[in-house]
């Protein structure tokens, strides 16, 4: 076997502890490499700045334990802009694990000691709701009818956020985040083509390639892309966390794989050079 | 008359005229009717989460008494898990609001969540290394795509060089966009014609096997 195949045929071990490195190494010593600020998290940041004060804002909890590490530092930066700018915020959670998540986001917000925002009064949580797209047409359609009290069982006519609230028209703009291809669409779907409604939307990377044509046609006014745009939302809210910490995460690890298709490329056509100066 | 056949077709018929009329009107009765069908589909969802652990039960169960694979443990360890939380969560008569039951899904749970996601970035490198090269000019389109998306992906690469930025906005607005709308449209067009075969009672799949 030649340098180059041996070169093209790395083993996998080697691969993956590579890769590992490359993770660890920012992990433990963050660099702080800089960042550029995408214009869809621009735009959910600017969409949510230009709301007036006291604005009701129906946010879907969509993801569970498998998308928190990506998706949960975007929800607790675009929760810091709600409260700074005293939106109040309807959460309701579409995924199971959606009020699992709730207290894990809450405890990064921290509304009542940094905002003083009261629980009721400034944001309320529903509690997950079944159905995925008819719990979303359900909560749009009218909202009283479906849920009866809050994720602590309260009912929802003691709650005062909830006594304007009765449907669509009622909330000024619809957001979520979610690892759910039925979700990240259904609310485009039941927000914005069924009530013409603002709507915001943050998914995982791999998602965003199928959800940017809505973006690009004004569906979605803002969105947020996974680990990065979960990082420029840390950096617009001035709430830096872990996606920005997981960014330098990023660059390593992505930079790694460059290199490594590289290698496998450079490595190919060497092997192919040498093959045909032997014949 | 087949009446297993029968009455689901009906009731799907009426479900779906009631649905199609909720979009297009405005008749305060058919609003209503239609927030109880939608209510009532909640309901059902939820039931069938019961449904669903049920289940387990019944598939892990048997596994477990079969002993026929070596696996039979992980369903054992399954229907464990399964139990501690219910238990846990009845329990303290708090459900998922207990810091006991919090405690168990922070320790547990989360972390092993996030771990099964994490671990496709190790997947996705190797396959990267040995699958992408640019042996014709199909798969030179796919490699040559690809390293300009992981340059406009990578924060360091943009934040240096704007405009590995651009050309992957480039790339996403004009080649995948474009490509995604009309598979998009396919698709709407074909769900248009499924729905339509559904509420005349054409497509029965939904049925199940008969």
């Amino acid at each position: 076997m030649s340098a180059w195949e041996k070169l093209a045929a790395l083993p996998r071990e080697l691969v993956l502890t590579l890769v590992l490195i490359a993770m660890i190494i920012p992990t433990l010593h963050p660099l702080g490499l800089p960042i550029m600020t995408g214009q869809m998290a621009q735009d959910w940041y600017d969409t949510v700045d230009a709301l007036p004060e006291g604005s009701v804002i129906l946010f879907d909890i969509g993801y569970g334990s498998g998308g928190y590490p990506s998706l949960g530092p975007a929800n607790i930066a675009v929760f810091h802009q709600f409260f700074e700018k005293d939106l109040k915020v309807v959460i309701m959670a579409t995924a199971l694990e959606g009020s699992m998540m709730y207290p894990l986001v809450m405890e990064g917000v921290k509304p009542e000691s940094n905002y003083g925002a009261v629980y009721g009064e400034d944001y309320v949580f529903l509690g997950y709701i079944a159905g995925e797209q008819t719990a979303m047409a359900g909560v749009l359609g009218d909202l009283p009818a479906l849920v009866s009290t809050d994720y602590t069982g309260i009912p929802i006519a003691q709650i005062s956020i909830l006594q304007d609230v009765a449907g669509a028209d009622d909330f000024d703009i619809v957001a979520y985040l979610t690892t759910a291809g039925g979700t990240s669409e259904g609310w485009v779907y039941q927000a914005y083509s069924a009530y013409d409604k603002d709507v915001l939307g943050g998914f995982l990377s791999m998602m965003t390639t199928s959800m940017k044509p809505y973006y690009d046609t004004g569906q979605l006014l803002g969105l947020i892309d996974g680990v990065k745009g979960a990082a420029d939302m840390e950096f617009l809210t001035r709430h830096p966390g872990d996606a920005i910490q997981s960014s330098d995460v990023l660059s390593f690890t992505q930079t790694l794989v460059i290199i490594l298709i590289l290698i496998g490329n450079i490595s190919y056509f060497g092997a192919k050079a040498s093959r045909k100066e032997e014949t | 008359m087949d009446y297993k056949r029968d009455i689901p077709l009906v009731i799907t018929f009426i479900v779906g005229v009631i649905a199609v009329m909720d979009y297009y009107t405005t008749f305060s009765a058919v609003k209503e009717t239609f927030t109880i069908i939608k209510n009532w589909g909640v309901v059902l969802q939820a039931f069938a989460l019961g449904l669903g652990a049920a289940n387990l039960f019944r598939v892990h169960g048997k596994r477990i008494s079969d002993r026929k694979t070596s696996e039979w443990y992980f369903s054992a360890w399954l229907l464990f898990m399964l139990i501690v939380f219910v238990v846990v969560g009845l329990g303290t008569g708090q459900f998922e609001a207990s810091s006991q039951y919090k405690w168990i899904y922070n320790a547990i749970f989360l972390p092993l969540g996030a771990t099964m996601y994490s671990s496709l970035a190790f997947y996705m490198a190797i396959g990267a290394y040995k699958i992408l090269r640019a042996r014709n000019i199909d798969s030179f389109l796919l490699f040559a795509t690809a390293i300009l998306v992981i340059l406009g992906n990578t924060p360091i690469f943009p934040a240096t060089f704007p405009a590995f930025f651009y050309t992957r906005e480039w790339i996403f607005t004009a080649i995948v966009g474009g490509a995604y709308r009309g598979i998009r449209i396919g698709i709407g067009i074909g769900a248009v014609v499924i729905g339509i075969k559904t509420l005349i009672g054409m497509e029965t799949g939904y049925l199940g096997r008969r």
